[in-house]
């Protein structure tokens, strides 16, 4: 690494792959937030190496033992246990792989419903067009916590309901984007030249539309991750999420709600977490944006 | 550790006081003699025949009377509105009236009252919500102005035990003009508090009723006006008890009463009540899993679950192990030749082994309240290879569950509306009713033997082995009683009783 970056000032041309990384490089933002997601991603990969103790693990003789830093702490639970002795920075490093997978899962859902709809709408405008503004209107108007809890409500909760229900919900903003992404790249030369040379349709818009306009695809996706990890902590915080006694930060948010007065590491563990990972999410979205298309700058 | 929690306490108890005084909270209940209480539940109706919750069981003793009164200490029956009472045949209980007693509104109370009132809640018609507290009821006669003679359904000895707690007496004239729904609108009782002010879902003022009658086994009221608030979050409630809001909160968990000692100025008291916890496993036919049906699956979840160590940690002061499904103090409860199953994981497991799920089982649990303890249950199970989902419901949702036949596992909690007989709980669950779900004719049979047998003794036989058999068949993991644990002003004098009922009666200043 070190080599290639000294080597480059006497590179009379770099290639466009190099000058994509130093625009990277250049955005602090974005280097801060991929190092903490990073990290989180690291952490969540590698849950049974890091954790300590089994996150499920309960030992009631050794309840909400305070985090180490305190009078009290031990090494042994370097962040204390929670309400039921079960270790805490166990279950908040096993929460991560709940977080990330509920982002993950819901922006490929969401994303595929939200893309395949604003790809047709932009590609084949008209009658099209005018069907996927009307389903994307008609989503709009539903407020997603109402119809999240209504549903959890009424079918149960469990991990992959949560997922599913957000997935179904959150597609508007991708389909919004990709419509007028695509609408942009369908009237430009190569798409016309695509179509007078004899590509199917499909070919044009897989091969010719989608990847010009993966890039904003990429961001809505950094938000929506964000956005969708926030709402099942929201979910979980409200006892219609993820179910007990697997680690969501919401959940655990939620749990240790009783306990804010006198054991507040128990909410603020799970919370900076949370917060953390919203955060590096977002200046990694931010920072993509602004290398891809930076004219889309507020 | 002592200067941190002082500290905390001290942040807590100056923010929440100056909210306090934002919100015109009036403080020190003492300079007013007034008990501000609060509570976590509203009652949907103050007619205690119309609602099924606690408030209303303290609500309905202290507005109005019952006809027979059980002292809470040595659980001995005295005149209330009755002063004598017999039974003149296996299903006849004759009372004699207390003369010149009168309610809120001037009403006097007689014969007429009781009748109206018990022929009232005993038509299934009139869909008393409590119908397990009147259903027992066939009719009420009167002999003269102060003498009353009830029928019963059926052989029925516990039939006082009912007339002296949630069996209230109406003033029929009133009941008759409003109902249930001017009842609740303005309710008028005998008792020795009256309702003066009544919002429904915020708040209830109750003041001493001057004219109640001397003789009553309920003292003389001290306490001039008790202030119920109905405030849902717990947080708000200890809020308010540091912030000296209120001067008397119940049903406070565990952890945060213990937190709470640390104020200076407010008492912890705790308690254990008639308030039952056990799991129910569903064995019947087209349950949704088969394998509780498997008598040593449902052995390997008893021996599973450490319950002196969650009495110890989690639960709290004043709670005991309990080995069969009804309260120790309850007539006809008995761990006589009932089976104890000792917390033994490794025996569990091999249970599970021997019962082909040696490599896991996957069961949904279902609860509706003292979550902690619900999840500590999960823990203890996932720990011998159950992986045990929990449903965490309200109550009505849970209770169709279980009656549509669709729960597995039940967290379940059951305060026999303080009645002190088996009859009160047992039967509910294992007398082939609606919430029964192990449906086991012999132990049905045996518990509808013990309601309704007059000789005691064949009652106490019949609960006995009715109670052994579903400790044998492993039907029900018995757990322990609740405890309830009351956070009170300093300077309140109050004691805390099994059924869980704040008598402000006897409440006094120090």
């Amino acid at each position: 690494m070190t080599d290639t970056t000294l080597s480059l000032p006497e590179a009379p041309e770099p290639s466009p792959a190099m000058k994509l990384l130093r625009r990277f490089l250049g955005q602090k933002a974005f280097v801060i937030g991929t190092g903490i997601l990073a990290v989180i991603v690291l952490l969540a990969l590698a849950a049974p190496l890091i954790a300590p103790h089994d996150p499920y693990l309960q030992n009631l003789d050794l309840r909400t033992i305070p985090p180490v830093w305190y009078e009290k702490g031990t090494w042994a639970h370097p962040l204390g246990t929670d309400q039921l002795g079960r270790d805490y920075l166990s279950r908040v490093v096993y929460g991560a792989r709940i977080s990330l997978l509920i982002g993950v899962s819901v922006v490929v859902i969401s994303g595929l419903i939200g893309t395949a709809l604003g790809l047709a709408a932009g590609y084949f405008g008209g009658r099209v067009d005018l069907l996927v503004t009307f389903l994307v209107t008609t989503r709009l108007s539903m407020p997603v916590i109402l119809v999240a809890l209504a549903v959890v409500a009424m079918i149960g909760g469990s991990l992959w309901i949560v997922i599913l229900v957000l997935g179904f919900l959150k597609w508007d903003r991708f389909a919004v984007v990709m419509r007028s992404a695509t609408q942009q790249v369908r009237s430009l030369d190569y798409v016309a030249a695509a179509e007078s040379a004899g590509a199917s349709t499909t070919r044009i818009v897989l091969g010719e539309v989608l990847p010009n306009i993966a890039p904003h695809l990429i961001v809505v996706a950094t938000l929506e991750a964000a956005s969708a990890i926030l709402l099942e902590a929201a979910l979980s915080f409200l006892g219609l999420g993820v179910q007990p006694p697997l680690p969501s930060w919401g959940l655990m948010i939620s749990e240790a709600k009783a306990y804010m007065f006198f054991s507040f590491w128990l909410i603020a563990i799970p919370g900076t977490a949370l917060a953390l990972l919203i955060f590096a999410i977002n200046l990694a979205g931010d920072g993509l944006r602004d290398v891809i298309s930076p004219e889309g700058r507020a | 550790m002592g200067f941190m929690r002082k500290a905390v306490v001290a942040g807590l108890a100056s923010t929440a006081l100056v909210s306090g005084v934002l919100t015109g909270v009036a403080f020190a209940g003492k300079s007013d003699n007034t008990v501000r209480f609060a509570y976590d539940q509203a009652p949907e109706s103050a007619d205690p025949f119309f609602n099924n919750v606690r408030i209303g069981v303290i609500i309905g003793q202290h507005v109005w009377d019952t006809l027979v009164y059980r002292d809470p200490v040595t659980n001995e029956y005295k005149g209330q509105l009755a002063t004598a009472w017999r039974w003149i045949d296996d299903r006849t209980l004759e009372f004699d009236l207390r003369q010149g007693v009168k309610f809120h509104n001037g009403e006097e109370f007689d014969a007429d009252d009781v009748v109206y009132t018990l022929n009232f809640v005993a038509k299934p018609e009139n869909k008393v919500v409590t119908q397990q507290n009147v259903s027992w009821i066939e009719k009420a006669e009167k002999v003269d102005k102060y003498k009353v003679r009830v029928t019963t359904k059926q052989v029925f000895p516990a039939a006082v035990e009912y007339l002296a707690g949630p069996v209230v007496i109406h003033p029929n004239e009133y009941y008759e003009k409003v109902g249930p729904k001017g009842q609740n609108d303005k309710p008028v009782g005998s008792g020795p508090y009256k309702v003066t002010n009544y919002v429904p879902g915020k708040s209830i003022t109750l003041e001493k009723n001057p004219d109640y009658f001397r003789d009553s086994p309920k003292p003389a009221a001290k306490i001039a006006k008790v202030e119920i608030r109905f405030i849902p979050d717990r947080q708000t409630q200890m809020a308010e008890a540091i912030s000296s809001g209120v001067d008397l909160i119940m049903g406070v968990p565990k952890d945060q009463a213990d937190q709470l000692k640390a104020a200076p100025h407010l008492q912890v008291v705790s308690g254990e009540t008639m308030r039952i916890v056990f799991l129910q496993m569903n064995t019947l036919e087209g349950a949704p899993s088969p394998a509780l049906k498997d008598e040593r699956v449902r052995k390997a979840i008893i021996h599973a679950i450490d319950r002196p160590t969650m009495v110890k940690q989690i639960v709290g002061e004043g709670s005991r192990v309990i080995d069969t499904v009804c309260f120790p103090s309850q007539f006809g409860c008995t761990n006589d030749g009932a089976v104890k199953y000792d917390y033994n994981p490794a025996k569990a497991k091999q249970l599970l082994a021997e019962a082909g799920y040696g490599n896991g089982l996957e069961l949904d649990i279902v609860a509706y309240r003292e979550r902690n303890q619900t999840e500590a249950v999960i823990g203890y199970l996932r720990a011998v290879g159950i992986k045990a989902n929990l449903r965490f419901l309200q109550y009505a949702a849970m209770r169709d569950i279980i009656r549509g036949n669709k729960a597995m596992l039940t967290h379940q909690t059951w305060g026999s509306f303080s009645v002190n007989d088996v009859s009160a709980s047992t039967p509910v669950f294992f007398a082939a009713g609606d919430d029964d779900i192990t449906r086991d004719p012999a132990v049905a049979e045996l518990l509808k033997k013990g309601d309704n047998s007059v000789e005691p003794q064949m009652r106490k036989e019949a609960y006995r082995k009715a109670l052994a058999l579903i400790a044998e068949k492993a039907y029900a993991v018995p757990m322990y009683s609740l405890p309830s644990y009351y956070v009170a002003a300093k300077d309140l004098v109050f004691k805390a009783y099994p059924d869980e009922l704040p008598r402000f009666w006897e409440m006094s200043w120090k």
